[in-house]
Parts: structure tokens; sequence; C-alpha cells
């Protein structure tokens, strides 16, 4: 629909490009294997007739767990173009990567949204013991998505036993 | 000074992306938001110049032409089938026309279901902003936290816009879906960047939530847009668009500021 050199619509526009960078299976399947009652939402709602991304299969790598690995040794220097947007020889590794869209919460208020997973991540917990790595990916959410306030008090909050949620 | 203006406007050596002496028009469009918001505003403006010729011909018409010697007798229509029905189906005909591209932009503005790749906090304080990247985390003590305050009227350097600057700006990539996270500490803020085309409510108690991607690199610029106290008007906010690789780097050089 879009011409070149035209203004894209606001769907193309809101599409991510397709990333050259290799999305790791092994995470993404770590993902899908959710634990507890909880669905991670699995493909993304918005799905866009862009044509300028060109591959539409790569849009697939859109679901939540899109990987991009910084600080890789491994990555050929061939592949050291200024548009991969790898690379990094410092010493933390970053990785883009955030709690996903959740169709729970599809509105502008997501108070509801970082509770639960805080929520989620104590019974995981609860249920798994404490160092279950499949309850690791919902305090990563919870970390995004609440204010450290809101996880300080919270915290503080079911040491003393007064937590109103669910747990 | 207006000469200025409309040598931003036309003449677009750089883009603008913060606001200027008697700037009439919005800033540029930093994200498909803002230009989706600027359509559309240009669009409703055919209709509104439309209404305007239109109306004042008539009334300009009938003020002429009401006229004790070249029209003594005035004319007098009680009652038309055909202008009714015209004068009925037209007018929402255009409120249709009206109608659709703004819904059709008011739902594609809250695209809360698009999964984003980075979420970032805006914390509102009274005076100043704290922003959270929390996605690289491993407990809940240990952030990427900093303040962002306003530089004093009396010390910006050469080049900075006065209360429009702040210490530490908000970095985030661009062509990247960020979501952004707004909430207060104490009272109502908002968190409200005009060429992104964003204005989110910080409301204490709640989390709100705003998805930007910007589509460029640059800094742009933003003020608290809830003016309930004395200084909201001087938390102003600056965000500086890079690469994702830049913001990588950024993120861990961060990292190890506050881990050391
Ligand atoms: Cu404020």
């Amino acid at each position: 629909m879009a011409a070149e050199g035209k203004v894209p619509t606001l769907a193309e526009e809101y599409s991510l490009p397709p990333k050259e960078v290799p999305v790791e299976k092994p995470a993404e399947e770590k993902s899908t294997t959710s634990t507890v009652a909880e669905v991670v939402p699995q493909k993304d709602t918005e799905t866009s007739p862009a044509d300028e991304t060109a591959a539409p299969v790569e849009e697939k790598s859109e679901t939540p767990e899109v990987k991009e690995p910084e600080a890789e040794e491994a990555i050929p220097s061939t592949e050291e173009s200024d548009e991969a947007p790898e690379e990094t020889e410092e010493k933390p590794e970053i990785v883009i990567e955030t709690a996903p869209a959740d169709f729970r919460f599809p509105t502008t208020n997501q108070t509801r949204h970082c509770f639960t997973r805080y929520v989620e991540y104590h019974r995981c917990v609860a249920a798994k013991g404490d160092d279950a790595p499949e309850c690791e990916k919902f305090a990563k959410y919870y970390r995004s998505l609440c204010p450290s306030e809101w996880v300080e008090r919270w915290n503080e909050q079911r040491e003393n036993g007064t937590f109103p949620g669910p747990l | 000074m207006i000469l200025r203006s409309l040598e931003c406007r036309f003449l677009t050596i750089a883009l603008c992306d913060a606001a200027e002496p008697w700037q009439l028009g919005s800033q540029d469009a930093a994200t498909p938001m803002m230009q989706g918001i600027i359509d559309l505003h240009h669009d409703i403006f055919f209709f509104l110049i439309l209404i305007l010729v239109f109306v004042s011909r008539m009334l300009v018409r009938a003020l002429w032409h009401f006229n004790e010697q070249t029209n003594p007798i005035p004319q007098r229509i009680v009652h038309g089938t055909t202008i009714e029905i015209i004068r009925t189906i037209f007018p929402s005909v255009i409120l249709l026309f009206i109608a659709i591209p703004s819904f059709a932009l008011l739902y594609s503005m809250d695209g809360v279901l698009v999964d984003p790749a980075i979420t970032i906090k805006a914390i509102g304080h009274q005076w100043y902003r704290t922003y959270e990247y929390s996605d690289y985390n491993s407990s809940d003590e240990q952030s990427l936290t900093f303040d962002s305050y306003t530089i004093p009227e009396d010390d910006p350097e050469l080049g900075q816009s006065r209360l429009l600057e702040v210490d530490n700006r908000v970095v985030v990539p661009a062509k990247t879906h960020l979501r952004m996270i707004v909430t207060p500490a104490d009272v109502p803020h908002s968190w409200a960047v005009p060429s992104s085309g964003v204005k989110c409510d910080a409301v204490p108690g709640r989390s709100n939530l705003t998805s930007i991607s910007v589509q460029r690199e640059g800094v742009y610029y933003g003020q608290c847009s809830e003016i309930r106290g004395t200084n909201h008007a001087f938390t102003p906010i600056v965000v500086e668009a890079v690469t994702l690789k830049d913001y990588a780097d950024w993120v861990s050089n961060q990292l190890i500021l506050q881990t050391n």
C-alpha cells in the first residue's frame, strides 16, 4: 500500500522491523512452558499488513521473548555492520527484553498487571520452592512493571503478614 | 520571530523537537502517533475552512441584501423540504468524515497489546522525576534508577533551553517499542512529550501505560502537564533517543556506575 517515499501508515510504523538478530530458540521454549495457572500471550495481536516489513515470517520474532544478545563474543566480526544492534565490550550483558503485553490487561491502567505479576511470582515460589528457575521470569516481569517503591512496600507487608493479595 | 517560525516550518534544517517562541503549530513528529495527530489536525482543518467559508458567505450575503432600498420586501421562506433534508444530511456526513479518522487514530494510539522491547518507569516527584529501567534487574533492590532534575534558571549553559533542560536525560532507543509506565510518588503529575504525541497522567496509586516508538534519534523536550502546585512548571522532561546499540552501551555503563 505504501509507495516508496510515502509516509507509512500508522500500522506500518508500529510494526517492528524484522530484526536480523538470531532469535534464541531455547529462550522461546522456556517461556512457553509456563508453570502456574497463567497464560502468556503467544502471538502479537496487531498483525500488521505492512509490506515494508518484507519478511512476514520474521514477524513472529515479535513474540514476547525477542532476545537480542549483546556482548556475545561468538559473533563473527563480519557481522559488525552498523545496523546490527548487538555488540558491546562491557561487562554486564544487556538483553533487550521486557514483560510482554498481557491480554488480561488491555487498558491504560496497568496497576493490576504489576500487582498480578507480583502475586504470580510469590505464588510460584510458594509452590515450586525458592530457587525454581521457572519463577524467575515472573520476577523479571513484576520488576519491569512495578515501581520499586511499591515492591518495597509489598515486600514489607509480606514480612508483616499484611499483604492484601492472594498469596 | 515569525520568520523564524516559518523557517522552522518550511525550511527544515533541523526538526523542531522543542517549543520555540511564537510557535503556532505542533512540534515535528517523532513517533507515528504524533504524525497521526498532526494529520488528523490537518484533515479536520479542511472541513473547518470549508464550513467557515460557507457560513461566512451566507451571513455576509444575508446582511448585504437585507436592505430597505434595494429589497423592500424580504424573502419569507417558512418551509422547504429539500433544503431541510440537505442541511440535515450534509452536516452529518461531514461529522462522519471527521469521526472515522478520529476514532481510527484514537484506537491505534492505545496500542497496549503491542509487545514492547523495553519498559521504562517515569515516577513523578515534587519536583523532579525518577526513571527506573528495571528490565536488567536481578533483585528487588538493585535497579538502574536515576533522578532527573531541571537545570535551574540561573545556570543553563549556552544552547540549553531555559527551564527545559534536565541534568539526567531519559535515554531510549529509537525505532523500538517502548512501554512507559507513568506513576507519581506524591501528587498527580503528567508525563508529556509533544514530539512523541504522548501525554500520560500520573495518578497516585495507579500506574498508567503509554507506548511510544520514537522513529528518529534526537532530543525531545516536554513538561509536566498537571499543574497542581508551585513547581510543576519546573519539572521538564528530556528524552534522548539513540540507536539501540548506543542504548545498550549506555545501559551497561550506567549499570557499572550504579554497582560501584
Ligand atoms: Cu508534576
